[in-house]
């Protein structure tokens, strides 16, 4: 049996004459591939071109690229520990107020209870930690929809916050330290959370893509049955994923409060929709129909882009909007219809 | 060929080729379908007999030849096009809606009758599909009953009613006796004679060759892609339709050469003891010995598949104990069945053995992948030698791949059998417990996997192997229990296990032992 005919569910020896049209076929496959797996990152690259030629003195700069990925680094946080329930066909939809939870306990701490930025930070943490085993158990070990239960969490979770801060805006006594980390620069002059965010979104791809725990993430996603035959634990696993998410979603928490050196009340919620779309799209990029780190990071990326550039095009905000809603199905469509040809 | 009566045939297939890339997966296939007779329909996994099947429901279009329905080219445009045509498929994979009524499945896309035009007529819907059950002797389905709590088999048989409700001229069955027992697959035979005698077409797909002879008239073998025969059922013999098949001369199953009789068992690998699941597995006593194929007989729902999961820790845990080398061990997961020696190769290897979308490295590395790890306290697996590992196991089962890196999916069912197999090798167990383990698979393939059980039990492991065919029992066991009603009703050794013995014990329950 020749080595082709076993690529096929279907396989049969193939035809040795080889014609002209298997030729083309071919290569008609291979283009779509091409398409399916950088469609994205094309349509990336041509943005930023038309962005760059509408506003050559304003959008192709340092400082724009800087503010691009300052305004995306909390995103990319999310979106990357999104990514990895996601992988376990988890969802989560309680991070949004995880966000907000997260930055209010840490400011209220700091500022009614007089604690040390660093002991804020950890209370905070904490709080992430439980919520995040809370989703995990109630799914993963009692069964529950992880769509069901994460939105009943969500509102758990802002009903905590708002138990804290009083539903409150607070915006005096946020320690000097804790809002450099938000605001201060390091390495390069590149905004804190720009580092921070490339430094999480490098761990969870060293996770998912480099380490065991990764391999059984795909696997559970792949067939949790098979998996589970195989030995692996896939409930305490599927649990580990929700703690990524809340705990993503508490840094988020903190460095947005630590920006503005403020807290306002739900503040997390905005972030839910956008960290889903910039997953799903890069589930377009690199490995067609697979959540992964590096097309999340993509993800962000491009619709971190698109926002920028609209709003520098002056334009009126529903015009964003449209334009913003369409570039995102065009795109995915494109990949789709690639991955369904190849 | 049997063209040449007055009447054209119903249908007639002349020419089909069907490219993908790389591939031909029909090569000029010719054939022709008689209204009112059985036709078998057999080959080997990947012999064209599905891209045939997809090619007359509409599902895909040949790139060349053509489709004759009494004579009359037509050109299939989709799977609603064959329905109106008269083509009714009943594909293996159950393509039923579970939570609606039987009724409701029937008619399901057919249009059902209306009261005021535009509220569902239920009487009338029952009464309708009523009919077309009792015309196929299945007057025991209850048409208000929610599909999913039928069997399987009563399942298969309201396809079928879906079929003849629509008007069917000719109804495809692509293996419907699959994870039937006994008793379902004779009722299935009559229901098949009973449509043939009314004047349908029935083409009959199956891999089982003892139903050819039971229930065709007519038999088609496909072979690369081309119908390499087309002769009356009677003109054959078992032997000889094998010969067809693989192209060459096979002994069947019952008449191979046991490479497990007469060898000396070693020590006890497992004992269990009273092993219970009320209602499922009663009071099942049983030790397995190194070097053993333990064969375990019995029909769909005695119990078989429910008790060597109980055993491997796949369900919960049961009451009873096990022993592994006479030491009580307590397995409450899989995880502890294997941490113990003692692995499951699962019924459905495609829901429950394999991960379709992994390669076939990630497949054969998932159980043991700590020992693939770059260094010992890095939990990162060291994707070369994983890789040297998948291509070893490649080679030594005979996996057909191009790639380690081509998903599961892609392979033929004996190969991805091979692949759950190549997954417990080397990881440490020494316990084998293969679930029907060459369902849906062609015969050199049934041939490849029993050597493998044999290979095993020779190298002093354990293996035990449930099947539905007890000829494969007889052709490759050295001991044999057999269950019915959640017990072991009687165990037969050696020269004692015969195709008669087994059945005898399944239906009577007489206790040898």
């Amino acid at each position: 049996m020749s080595d082709s005919a076993s690529q096929a569910s279907r396989a049969e020896p193939p035809d040795e004459a080889g014609t002209r049209d298997d030729r083309r076929r071919a290569q008609i496959d291979r283009l779509n591939s091409i398409v399916a797996r950088y469609g994205l990152l094309i349509a990336f690259a041509v943005m930023i071109l038309a962005f760059s030629l509408a506003k050559p003195d304003s959008f192709p700069t340092w400082a724009n690229a800087e503010s691009i990925l300052t305004a995306a680094a909390p995103a990319l946080i999310v979106a990357a520990g999104l990514t990895v329930p996601l992988v376990m066909q988890d969802f989560d939809l309680s991070f949004g107020s995880m966000i907000g939870l997260a930055g209010g306990a840490a400011v209220v701490m700091m500022v009614d209870n007089d604690a040390a930025w660093p002991v804020a930070i950890l209370v905070a943490l904490a709080l992430g930690l439980g919520a995040g085993v809370a989703n995990g158990y109630l799914i993963a070990f009692l069964g529950g929809s992880s769509f069901i239960i994460t939105l009943a969490m969500g509102t758990v979770l802002t009903g905590l916050e708002f138990m804290f801060t009083d539903q409150k805006t607070i915006f005096a006594g946020v320690a000097e330290g804790y809002v450099e980390i938000g605001q201060g620069d390091s390495i390069l002059g590149l905004n804190n959370q720009i580092w921070i965010a490339a430094v999480i979104a490098i761990v969870l791809w060293v996770v998912l893509d480099q380490s065991e725990l990764g391999r059984y993430m795909y696997a559970i996603g792949g067939n949790p049955e098979a998996a589970r035959l195989s030995g692996v634990r896939i409930r305490q696993i599927r649990l580990v994923g929700f703690v990524i998410v809340a705990l993503a979603a508490t840094i988020v928490g903190i460095l947005l409060t630590a920006q503005a050196a403020s807290s306002v009340p739900n503040t997390g919620v905005p972030y839910l929709l956008p960290a889903f779309a910039a997953v799903f799209l890069g589930s377009a990029v690199f490995r067609p129909g697979e959540f992964n780190i590096p097309g999340t990071v993509v993800g962000v990326l491009f619709l971190g882009v698109i926002q920028t550039g609209l709003t520098m095009l002056q334009l009126e905000t529903f015009v964003i909007n449209l334009v913003q809603g369409a570039i995102l199905i065009v795109a995915v469509l494109v990949s789709r219809l690639g991955q369904r040809a190849a | 060929m049997s063209t040449t009566g007055p009447h054209p045939p119903l249908v007639l297939a002349k020419g089909l080729v069907k490219r993908y890339p790389g591939v031909l997966a029909l090569d000029h296939a010719d054939a022709v379908i008689e209204a009112g007779q059985v036709m078998g329909l057999v080959g080997k996994n990947g012999a064209g007999k599905s891209t045939l099947i997809k090619v007359l429901a509409g599902a895909t279009h040949p790139d060349e030849g053509e489709v004759r329905i009494e004579g009359d080219p037509v050109h299939i445009h989709n799977p609603h096009h064959a329905t109106a045509l008269g083509l009714a498929f009943v594909h293996q994979e159950l393509a039923d809606v579970p939570n609606l009524t039987v009724a409701e499945n029937v008619e399901l896309g057919l249009g059902y009758p209306k009261r005021l035009g535009i509220l569902m007529d239920r009487r009338r819907l029952r009464d309708k599909v009523r009919e077309v059950l009792q015309g196929l002797g299945a007057e025991g389905i209850d048409p208000k009953a929610p599909v999913a709590t039928l069997s399987v088999a009563q399942q298969r048989l309201v396809m079928i009613a879906r079929g003849m409700a629509a008007n069917a001229r000719l109804l495809v069955l692509d293996e419907p006796s699959a994870s039937l027992s006994g008793e379902e697959i004779d009722q299935l035979h009559r229901t098949v004679r009973g449509l043939a005698d009314t004047g349908v077409a029935v083409v009959y797909v199956t891999h089982r060759l003892d139903e050819i002879f039971e229930i065709t008239d007519w038999v088609s073998v496909m072979r690369d892609g081309k119908v390499v025969l087309s002769c009356p059922t009677d003109d054959l013999n078992k032997a000889s339709l094998i010969a067809h098949i693989t192209g060459s001369a096979e002994v069947t199953p019952e008449n191979r050469e046991r490479a497990v009789l007469g060898t000396e068992p070693g020590e006890e690998l497992l004992r269990v003891e009273g092993i219970t699941l009320p209602g499922v597995v009663e009071d099942v006593s049983f030790s397995l010995r190194a070097g053993e194929l333990l064969g375990i007989a019995g029909l769909v729902g005695s119990g078989r598949t429910e008790l060597v999961r109980l055993i491997a820790g796949a369900d919960r845990r049961p009451a009873g104990r096990i022993l592994v080398r006479d030491d009580e061990v307590r397995i409450n997961s899989p995880r502890d069945g294997r941490r113990h020696g003692i692995v499951l190769l699962p019924e459905d290897r495609r829901s429950q053995g394999t991960v379709l979308d992994f390669s076939v490295r990630k497949n054969v590395t998932l159980a043991k992948l700590p020992a693939f790890r770059l260094a010992k306290a890095l939990p990162m697996p060291n994707v070369r030698r994983e890789r040297a590992s998948a291509l070893e196991m490649v080679s030594r089962l005979g996996i057909k791949t191009a790639n380690v890196e081509n998903p599961v999916r892609f392979l033929s069912g004996g190969n991805q059998q091979k692949v759950v197999l190549a997954k417990w090798l080397e990881s440490g167990a020494d316990v084998f417990i293969f679930d029907e383990p060459t369902h849906g698979i062609d015969v050199e393939g049934k041939e490849e996997v029993y050597r493998l059980m044999e290979e095993l039990a020779l190298a002093g492991h354990g293996v035990i192997f449930i099947s539905s065919e007890f000829n494969e029992l007889v052709g490759a066991c050295n001991r044999v229990l057999v269950m019915r009603e959640g017990r072991v009703v009687g165990e037969l050794a050696g020269e004692e296990i015969t195709d008669a013995a087994l059945v005898e014990r399944c239906y009577e329950g007489t206790a040898a032992a």
